[in-house]
């Protein structure tokens, strides 16, 4: 396998439920905040669970210039505010640079599944005669990456990719292959989700949704709280960046993605192809596991994710996954679905620029199952080079990307 | 340097079969096999020509194991990939040792089954929901349950990029090729035929609509007024030189460039195609080939009033003057608009075009928009030499791909 010029990662805009934009959203993460509450996007009186993680103070008008929010749904304007605050933080002037070269790939799980809820709604009412044209003008999720280019005037390529759950990192992994190969001079990648009534009912039949609390790694974990989300990195190829002196967060030094082909909704149990992923990565970023020293754990919560993602750090890094650190932010942010891992990737960058790793918030108790150090309940000071972003998803899907620390030559 | 990449193998799903060279006959036969939607008419909506593959028996390609956990979509890309597995001459033996990687192109993946979903929960209350379905739900699940089924644990992935996705998924696995990645992918698309698509489609004029009503959906006809909206399902199977010589495998075509656009201006007359000749300039740069070697253009013309007039000026602008001899088809005309697996079907013919040496003509295509009537249109099955082909993929909104084949290289030296 040949190795590539790495991608740097110079812009992060987030929007969470714990907080929007690059700062105030890293000092909510170290202090261990929570985006868990009541369920307000729809009405939840029917279900056994009530919680959720919503972004609560979400106002889009900020974020538009061109287009008016109300044309479009939810995802599509949580990954536009992302993607404009990921041009500001990379200061990146598009009137200097081709727009045509300018890309857009985007994570998802459910697009813009407010659409088909309603569609939904007017089916069960007998009144179908109410959808309109807005219905495939704002459903399938492709639309969420053209409306960030259309709003933004990029040319280039715009691509959705939505392999669920592993979605931000699959969108970042292609981006990164596109500037590699010269395909294209900057791209913005990330992943978007928005609060789905679908979503939440699968989950909650799956039995998979936590009463009150995210307990990643923890003995009494009791699943996962979904939520919503988005984050979007600017990256460019290194030596442009470094030409036109942007802030560098890290590099992104290569990724590995593979298939368990074993179960739609269950992991593999020997953690096969989540080992494979990790050890795909590193292979390709020419990185030995034991120079990792920061692990961006996909920790939903659930007693099966969080077995089975111990066991397979435990394939690909032997005796070091003891040294490592480990964190799950979905203790924090709940499950952001395709979001979660693009946020992931950002936490991954911020820990190596920032020097200090967030917690795993809500740990009380060790499983025997769940040996490692997953960095419980305070951010730790620490030093990281290399860190691992692993995500994983329905239909088998792994994916594992590697971030490092970038010293200017 | 970029590896070649190989196509060594192809599957369909279709209401015209499931043979590339009897989907490629009846083509050239100029098939009017296509039926009617007639199934939603207590919801208002009048027969038109499109539908779904009636014929499709998923037991027939997928034996021995429950199908239940597949919707729709999952069957029919499962059967694909069976399919193209055979053809391609892969056993479950050489897939046992590599890991194959399968990237889908759909644009609306399960929406039938997340509705279905929603409508259980909202029936009955959420314990009414299948949880069963629910892991039908994510877009990416004909892909996930199509690599359960055959073993593929290369990398899985899903593109969506609307009408134009499939042809992505097959110039994204291209890549996965060339930079190394995977040495062989299963790439192609997907969209079943379903009410929601079709309710959608046509609340937003999409559809050509009842021919009771001048309803029309020949490609670049004067007369046209929207797509009809059909199902399949089709695949390639990609594979790097050293992969397809190890195999032996039989050699079918190459895959020489692609590129694609998204033109932010789409809805500014003046810009309306920009995309499109972005998309092809980009093929034939990557493909370093000028506009005049290409012999054959496929397509993506399917009867849209915007999209195919776009295509028309993009195809003049770019092979300027040549456009005027460069033989256009549009298979559309008579397969209809598949959506996902539009370009994985159109690059099929086109290798049946290759092998036969017979291009399809554009069945019904009478009086052509005068605009662009100066292009070589291809009426009736006519007889060339293809050596290098053209494929467009052209969506609803803004976005364009764009692929270049050839049939097999002379004998010898692949790498």
């Amino acid at each position: 396998m040949t190795t590539f010029p790495a991608v740097a990662v110079t812009g992060i805009g987030i929007v969470t439920s714990i907080g929007t934009g690059r700062e105030s959203f890293w000092n909510a993460i170290l202090a261990g905040h929570c985006g868990f509450g009541p369920v307000k996007s729809f009405d939840t009186r029917l279900y056994d669970v009530h919680i959720g993680a919503e972004v609560s103070d979400f106002c889009p008008q900020d974020y538009f210039e061109d287009a008016d929010p109300a044309t479009m749904g939810r995802t599509s304007q949580l990954a536009i505010a992302a993607s404009r605050l990921a041009l500001r933080d990379g200061s990146l002037n598009l009137a200097g640079i081709d727009r045509n070269h300018v890309g857009v790939c985007v994570g998802t799980t459910s697009g813009e599944p407010q659409y088909i809820e309603k569609f939904d709604d007017h089916y069960m009412e007998g009144r179908l005669d109410r959808v309109g044209r807005e219905f495939v003008n704002g459903y399938p999720s492709h639309l969420v990456p053209f409306h960030i280019a259309k709003e933004l005037e990029l040319g280039g390529e715009a691509m959705m990719i939505p392999t669920a759950c592993a979605a931000g990192n699959y969108a970042i992994a292609h981006a990164c292959d596109l500037l590699r190969s010269g395909k294209a001079d900057a791209m913005l990648a990330g992943g978007a989700d928005s609060f789905s009534r679908i979503t939440y009912t699968g989950f909650a039949r799956l039995g998979a949704i936590a009463p009150t609390l995210c307990q990643p790694f923890d003995r009494n974990r009791k699943g996962m709280i979904p939520g919503e989300g988005a984050a979007m990195l600017l990256l460019e190829p290194t030596h442009k960046a470094a030409a036109r002196g942007a802030n560098i967060y890290c590099e992104i030094a290569g990724y590995g993605l593979s298939c368990d082909a074993h179960h739609m909704t269950a992991a593999h149990p020997e953690g096969e192809g989540a080992a494979r992923a990790m050890r795909l990565a590193l292979q390709q970023s020419g990185i030995r596991p034991e120079d990792v020293n920061y692990i961006s754990a996909h920790g939903t919560g659930t007693p099966t994710n969080d077995r089975l993602e111990t066991i397979a750090v435990k394939k690909a890094f032997g005796e070091h996954a003891y040294k490592v650190p480990i964190s799950s932010v979905k203790s924090m942010l709940g499950h952001t679905m395709g979001a979660a891992s693009a946020i992931e990737a950002a936490v991954c960058a911020l820990a190596i620029t920032d020097g200090r790793i967030p917690p795993t918030m809500h740990w009380q108790d060790r499983d025997s199952e769940c040996d490692l150090d997953y960095v419980p309940n305070t951010a730790r000071e620490h030093k990281v080079r290399v860190a691992m972003n692993n995500a994983y998803a329905f239909g088998g899907n792994n994916s594992s990307l590697i971030l490092t620390a970038y010293s200017r030559p | 340097m970029k590896q070649r990449v190989f196509i060594t193998g192809v599957g369909l799903i279709s209401f015209l079969g499931d043979s590339p060279a009897l989907f490629h006959k009846k083509l050239c036969d100029g098939n009017k096999g296509m039926g009617r939607v007639t199934e939603f008419e207590e919801q208002g909506f009048a027969s038109q020509p499109g539908g779904k593959v009636e014929a499709f028996l998923p037991e027939v390609f997928l034996k021995s194991k429950a199908l239940r956990p597949l919707d729709r979509s999952g069957r029919l890309l499962a059967s694909a990939a069976k399919l193209t597995l055979e053809n391609s001459n892969w056993t479950s033996q050489d897939l046992a040792v590599r890991d194959v990687g399968l990237v889908l192109g759909t644009m609306f993946g399960s929406m039938h089954t997340i509705s279905q979903f929603d409508r259980q929960a909202l029936g009955g209350g959420p314990s009414c929901a299948s949880p069963l379905d629910f892991a039908n739900t994510v877009i990416n699940s004909a892909a996930g349950q199509t690599a359960i089924w055959h073993k593929l644990r290369g990398i899985n992935s899903t593109i969506a990029t609307g009408a134009t996705s499939g042809l992505m998924a097959i110039g994204y696995a291209t890549d996965l090729i060339q930079s190394g990645r995977q040495t062989a992918v299963l790439a192609g698309g997907t969209d079943e035929f379903c009410f929601e698509a079709f309710c959608g489609l046509a609340r937003a004029g999409l559809l050509c609509g009842p021919d009771s009503t001048a309803g029309c959906s020949v490609p670049f006809e004067k007369r046209r007024t929207g797509i009809a909206l059909a199902e399949a399902s089709a695949l390639l199977m990609l594979e790097s030189a050293e992969s397809a010589q190890t195999r032996g495998a039989v050699i079918l075509g190459e895959v020489l460039g692609h590129s694609n656009a998204y033109n932010p201006r789409w809805k500014q007359a003046a810009h309306e195609a920009d995309a499109v000749i972005r998309s092809m300039r980009g093929a034939l740069e990557d493909a370093r080939l000028s506009p005049q070697e290409v012999d054959c253009i496929s397509a993506a013309a399917n009867g849209s009033i915007p999209g195919d007039r776009n295509e028309a000026l993009a195809i003049k602008a770019v092979f300027n003057g040549h456009g005027e001899k460069v033989l256009i088809t549009a298979i559309k005309s008579m397969i209809g608009e598949t959506l996902g697996a539009g370009g994985a079907l159109q690059a099929i013919d086109l290798l049946e075009t290759m092998r036969d040496h017979a291009v399809p003509g554009i069945a019904h295509l009478k009086n052509v928009e005068p605009e662009f009537a100066s292009l070589n249109f291809c009426r009736k099955p006519e007889f060339i030499d293809t050596r290098i082909g053209l494929i467009n993929a052209v969506g609803f909104d803004g976005h364009a791909c764009s692929l270049l084949l050839s049939g097999p290289p002379a004998w010898g030296n692949l790498v």
